[in-house]
């Protein structure tokens, strides 16, 4: 589906991570893993640290500081907002929702209505997409986007195909209608058929909570329904199938070519991936931010803003830049983007608790 | 293109192949695993413009019937 929607902007940006640093080379070293292999595995991959939230803390607590921390940067206050939309995967509850919890929690206008996207990796383009929605056609005049997860309590340490990857962080985006007629385009698409690629089993109608039997794959990879399972290569196979054309999409509906584009700004999967996509896209790796997954890992749907916080920030405040992106996973779906972003407000990373 | 060019080229590509014969087994390949299906999956996209899915490489036991992938 394509959407082009004028008349709003992103007024601000800011990400929290969790607080505990994990070595990639040390865990594997702990597992047991060859270091030989380790250091292939993460020359290619391009893994080195990750940061995961400390015990208690969820998405919820990590998109309410990153949002805490922008408010107070951008000088506004919480009653301003006129509607919250929460991507997660990891809720706090499976009821209620996320967002009900952060509109409570910042003691929101009971006018702002307040639901969440139970999006993952694409997750914060859609989330774009529907404040863009509610500020270009649906009365809002300041939307609370919060995209974040807590992927690395869901991983298995048996499986170290997946377990490595997964950082933890939360979100906050603002966005704005204004009097600004550029517009920014969208393509989304989704492919069912590939559901089971990317799946966390046990915890919803169809299979609730029950017992766990540890399972072992051709590999030596150890996991179990309640983990998230994922079958890399099919999701690689995915990606490289459907993202350039998304890319290609959205750039011919938005009029722009690689060469004119400031930013390709991707959801942070592994450098890998990305260094792939870009030169199949006609991109640089100069315009391709990719070194948010080395420092933080796959932070799922927080990883396009923190890429964008990561890489851009200064010109990103200085603004506009022409960037265009695409966040793809668990559905499986994708979410292609293009627009003019800033100048706008960025709150630095910062991890919770400090 | 011949096998013998596929191999060439596979070698010259993913390091984890630079010395592989066609009846080499890929279970037995140092390193083998789902970052070496990655790699193999990037090849063919790029050298045969060819789309694979993980279960079709998984579904290889030998170098040989991975190229046989190729038309």
């Amino acid at each position: 589906m394509h959407s082009s929607l004028s008349h709003l902007r992103i007024a601000g940006l800011a990400v929290t991570t969790g607080s505990v640093v994990r070595d990639f080379l040390a865990d594997g070293l702990a597992a047991g893993v060859d270091r030989a292999a380790l250091e292939r595995t993460a020359k290619t991959i391009g893994l080195r640290e990750r940061r995961v939230a400390s015990a208690g803390v969820t998405a919820l607590d990590l998109c309410a500081d990153a949002t805490e921390r922008l408010l107070a940067e951008m000088g506004l206050d919480a009653s301003s907002i006129d509607a919250v939309i929460f991507v997660t995967q990891t809720p706090d509850h499976s009821q209620p929702n996320n967002a009900s919890l952060l509109h409570g929690r910042l003691g929101l206008s009971k006018s702002a209505p307040a639901y969440d996207l139970a999006m993952g990796c694409s997750g914060w383009v859609y989330g774009l997409h529907q404040a863009a929605l509610l500020c270009a056609h649906g009365g809002a005049a300041r939307v609370l986007l919060c995209a974040g997860d807590t992927l690395s309590r869901l991983t298995n340490p048996g499986d170290r195909a997946t377990d490595p990857l997964f950082g933890d962080a939360g979100s906050a985006t603002l966005v704005e209608k204004t009097g600004r007629s550029a517009p920014m385009h969208f393509v989304l698409g989704a492919d069912g058929a590939g559901a089971a690629a990317i799946q966390v089993k046990q915890g919803g109608a169809r299979q609730p909570a029950g017992p766990l039997a540890e399972r072992t794959d051709a590999e030596g990879n150890r996991t179990h329904d309640a983990n998230l399972v994922m079958n890399g290569a099919d999701v690689f196979s995915f990606t490289l199938r459907e993202v350039p054309g998304a890319l290609e999409a959205v750039m011919r509906h938005a009029g722009y070519a690689p060469a004119t584009t400031d930013a390709l700004v991707l959801h942070q999967a592994n450098r890998f991936i990305l260094s792939t996509l870009a030169k199949k896209a006609g991109f640089t790796e100069a315009q391709t931010p990719m070194a948010v997954v080395e420092r933080y890992g796959n932070q799922s749907s927080a990883s396009i803003p923190c890429a964008l916080i990561d890489g851009l920030a200064d010109r990103l405040e200085a603004g506009p830049l022409k960037v265009v992106g695409c966040g793809f996973g668990v559905g499986l779906s994708w979410g292609a983007f293009a627009g003019e972003f800033g100048p706008l407000t960025v709150a630095p990373i910062a991890s919770f608790p400090r | 293109m011949t096998s013998e060019e596929k191999l060439r080229l596979l070698r010259g590509d993913v390091d984890l192949f630079a010395s592989a014969q066609p009846d080499t087994v890929l279970a037995a390949l140092p390193d083998w695993g789902s970052l070496a299906i990655l790699l193999i999956i990037v090849h063919f996209e790029e050298k045969h413009r060819l789309s694979v899915a993980g279960a079709q490489v998984r579904g290889c036991r030998t170098v040989a019937e991975l190229l046989a992938l190729i038309p």
